[in-house]
């Protein structure tokens, strides 16, 4: 995987060159603003950019504002956004154009450097990796139009999953139980949901996405 | 002495002839005129005005009237407070605007309750004595100013010999004693002399009568006390607010470039480490997991420091035990030698030792930064009449200004939120000593 890094501290800068260069990724520049991010994807075609939401001058939303950029400019490059907030309004400015290559996630996540790398390896495929933040915060917008009331809690978490962007296999991992409940799961969430059946993992994200924003 | 005496002569003696004559005649002119149709104008609605109200029949004509009597008032208030800012350059902030009510009983109630007109209705009043005198003025500058014309006049018409000549009447401004008759070509010149007396006396008799009117025009047309009070209170609300939002953004910033990102960084640190310790069985890469959680290690104690930092910039834990040892922990820690003397008496409010205590801390950062000084003294002691100095003075290069330096600008607002002020005397060179005087009480 080639990645480009847009982040102003250089402590985490530094970390997380250092944590994909261990995992055998390419880590082609790295940068600290939204025009050098601009400028690095340009020049090297990255597989996937990590943008930190904020970046000098203003320290508000240029990280966001350059992804917004980049998807509409390289939209074979993927996007991780990586923040220390999750925002809603930038949850939808980022997903207008589609769930393909799209992540948000908590710097948190980094904790858990196989799941990161996981997510980041799901984004530059074209996938999505939603925050279980981002994904909770959904959820509870859902709830207070009314919507979900009619999954079992099973099924809530199973869809939350799949939200995140996992596969069905990811989510039976996660879950501690067999593929063929999870696959049980699905279809049932489907037909309550009136979705359409679907095998690729991203076009299940966008259909769940679909249906929490209602 | 002579040196001295002459110089007051010159003074005197030329004073007609500087721009500032000029201006205050000009003001003594219009003002007269305005100031008598003023008095006029509003003693007559005034007097209709109530005269017809108490009458059944007439109240509301009578109240119409007092009302014009109100809407003339401020307006004539607000003529006269712009002829004195245009011709004396005495500019005096105008009144609060007027807020009108609704309703008809509203608008009258307002209307009728409106300080402003009333202090211009005053001003109307006052000033026709006022009035009386600057117009005597202007006419004394006519009068010797044609004085003085005469022995031109008496050469170019009065030369011809034989007949009887009409004498020259020389008016002198004095009410008393008669004027001048004139028949002979060498009395004209002690009528000009008559006549340039008396520009001389007026025009010091402008700037007499005019300062007077100053006095009234601040005292009168511009806001009142409790206005005055209202307004600073409110741009020190507004300084305060602002002031405390951006003391919350600065702390949010701090967590998020400090604290926050020091322990993704460490969690990242730790994540990278568990991944080289292997599963079970696998051998343990050693050596990088030491390093990693090193780096971990060094980035929970610069997370402490952060913490600490931040903790301290909110509240300095010192100030519990008062804000003499608060300050002399202060000392202590700056890069200058300082020394801190501290006579206070019953202990301030909280907030008014905090704002002390960050009014020195930041002081003691600006001369560390612009002063070269070799010595920094902090002096803070509780006055007689009841209020917190500090004083902060350094022997450094002077040449700070509260003006231009944000940093004692800023100061200066948030010590003024608590009817505080701030002193800054920095001459080129230093000394500098910066005074904060706080109430003691916020």
């Amino acid at each position: 995987m080639r990645v480009v890094i847009a982040e102003d501290a250089a402590l985490l800068r530094e970390g997380l060159t250092r944590l994909l260069e261990d995992r055998g990724h390419a880590v082609c520049a790295t940068v600290t603003d939204g025009d050098g991010l601009l400028a690095a994807v340009a020049e090297h075609k990255p597989d996937v950019a990590v943008v930190d939401i904020r970046m000098p001058p203003t320290h508000t939303d240029e990280g966001l504002r350059a992804a917004l950029a980049l998807r509409k400019e390289f939209p074979g490059t993927g996007v991780l956004m990586f923040s220390q907030y999750i925002e809603t309004s930038y949850t939808a400015q980022l997903l207008e154009g589609g769930a393909a290559g799209v992540g948000y996630l908590l710097k948190d996540r980094v904790a858990n450097v196989a799941e990161f790398t996981a997510a980041l390896e799901r984004v530059a495929t074209g996938g999505t990796a939603l925050d279980p933040e981002v994904v909770s915060q959904l959820f509870r917008a859902s709830r207070q139009r009314g919507g979900l009331t009619t999954l079992t809690p099973r099924e809530r978490q199973v869809l939350a999953l799949m939200a995140e962007g996992r596969s069905n296999s990811g989510i039976a991992a996660e879950l501690v139980v067999s593929g063929g409940a999870i696959e049980k799961h699905v279809a049932s969430i489907f037909a309550r949901l009136d979705l359409p059946p679907a095998e690729s993992d991203n076009r299940r994200v966008l259909a769940v996405l679909q249906y929490l924003r209602g | 002495m002579g040196e001295h005496i002459r110089r007051v002569t010159g003074t005197i003696l030329r004073a007609p002839f500087t721009r500032r004559t000029v201006r205050e005649l000009l003001y003594c002119g219009f003002g007269g005129v305005t100031g008598v149709a003023g008095f006029c104008i509003t003693l007559v609605l005034l007097v209709f005005g109530l005269g017809v109200s108490v009458s059944v029949l007439g109240t509301v004509v009578g109240l119409l009237l007092l009302t014009v009597a109100m809407r003339v008032g401020r307006r004539l208030g607000s003529l006269h407070r712009r002829l004195a800012g245009w011709l004396l350059r005495y500019r005096v902030e105008a009144p609060p605007k007027f807020q009108p009510g609704t309703g008809i009983l509203g608008r009258l109630d307002k209307r009728l309750r409106d300080r402003a007109a009333w202090r211009g209705i005053s001003y109307s009043l006052l000033k026709l004595p006022v009035a009386a005198v600057q117009l005597y003025t202007v006419a004394t500058v006519v009068i010797g100013l044609i004085d003085i014309t005469y022995p031109v006049d008496w050469s170019l018409f009065r030369n011809h010999s034989g007949g009887t000549l009409n004498p020259l009447i020389a008016v002198t401004p004095l009410p008393f004693g008669g004027n001048l008759r004139i028949d002979t070509w060498p009395g004209t010149f002690l009528a000009a002399l008559v006549g340039a007396a008396s520009v001389i006396a007026a025009s010091w008799l402008a700037r007499a009568i005019n300062a007077g009117d100053r006095r009234l025009v601040r005292g009168l047309l511009g806001p009142s006390t409790m206005a005055q009070r209202v307004s600073e209170l409110e741009r020190t609300r507004t300084l305060a607010v602002e002031d405390a939002a951006a003391a919350l953004r600065r702390v949010e910033r701090d967590l998020h470039d400090g604290a926050q990102m020091r322990l993704a960084a460490l969690a990242m640190n730790l994540g990278m480490a568990r991944e080289k310790l292997g599963e079970d069985g696998e051998q343990a890469d050693n050596a990088t997991v030491r390093e990693l959680i090193d780096a971990a290690q060094r980035n929970a104690v610069d997370t402490l420091a952060d913490l600490r930092d931040l903790a301290r910039g909110i509240h300095p834990p010192a100030l519990d035990n008062g804000l003499a040892s608060a300050l002399a922990t202060l000392a202590a820690s700056s890069a200058i030698p300082a020394t801190v003397t501290a006579d206070i008496g019953p202990r301030p409010a909280p907030a008014i030792e905090t704002i002390a205590y960050f009014s020195a801390a930041e002081l003691i950062a600006n001369a560390t930064k612009h002063s070269y000084a070799n010595q920094i003294k902090i002096n803070i002691f509780t006055e007689r009449s009841g209020v917190l100095r500090l004083e902060v003075a350094d022997d450094g290069i002077g040449g700070a200004d509260a003006a231009h330096g944000s940093g004692l600008a800023g100061l200066a607002q948030r010590v003024s939120t608590v009817d505080g002020h701030l002193d800054v005397s920095s001459p080129p060179g230093g000394p500098t000593v910066v005074t904060v005087v706080l109430p003691l009480k916020a």
